[in-house]
């Protein structure tokens, strides 16, 4: 799939998606997300060890949650009402490939909730629930 | 109290995270959301997923939350009007 930049209204050097790699309208998205070396945060995150901050992680996930209902949302964007349950297992380093997994778990008034997954090469970096609200 | 009555009191206890609560101090008549518990849309977002998760029960959309969510009373009639036998 083409056209992020059309389906999510976030830009550099916010826009933390990069390919959406499979999608269930309201279901389910698999989306990747390259991490690159010249990545602002990763020079003080840290001097000696960057690595992608565990925030940005869950931004990643509420970013690729964009993509359950592109169709409705015509871009507009979608906002963070909470976080629950969120795990760090393990850091994401410059070079990793990370798949950004986001599953519909509930709706009701114009909130959603998503269950989140970020792994590298089949190793689970991170798991949360989010929950947006779409304005 | 009831069976399911208190059964209703008790997930919203563990779905809302009430620490401390118990089910006696839950009124029956008191609105959930405002005055009363207080609870706001997130919460009313957990409850819909509890009662589809424990009893089975869909709230639909916001016209039958309201009815739902008027009290614990309210919540009880509803999920024993609508649960499956």
């Amino acid at each position: 799939m083409t056209g992020i930049p059309a389906q999510l209204p976030h830009r550099y050097p916010f826009l933390l998606v990069d390919r959406i790699l499979e999608r269930e309208p309201g279901v389910r998205v698999v989306a990747e997300k390259l991490v690159t070396s010249s990545e602002s945060y990763l020079q003080g995150h840290f001097p000696d060890r960057p690595l992608v901050p565990g925030v940005l992680l869950l931004e990643m996930l509420a970013q690729a949650g964009g993509f359950l209902e592109a169709e409705s949302l015509h871009g507009a964007a979608i906002f963070l009402a909470g976080v629950q349950d969120a795990r760090f297992r393990a850091p994401a380093f410059p070079g990793d490939r990370l798949r950004l997994e986001v599953r519909a778990a509930g709706a009701f008034a114009g909130l959603l909730k998503l269950a989140g997954t970020v792994t590298c090469e089949d190793r689970e970096l991170c798991t949360a629930s989010l929950l947006v609200k779409r304005l | 109290m009831s069976d399911l009555k208190l059964r209703v009191k008790e997930m919203i206890i563990e779905r809302l995270k009430l620490e401390g609560m118990t089910p006696d101090q839950v009124d029956d008549a008191a609105p959930l959301f405002g005055e009363g518990l207080g609870l706001d849309s997130i919460d009313a977002l957990e409850l819909v997923l509890g009662i589809e998760q424990v009893f089975n029960v869909k709230i639909e959309d916001e016209a039958a939350g309201m009815k739902a969510f008027k009290s614990v009373q309210a919540l009880t009639d509803f999920i024993a009007e609508h649960a499956k036998a």
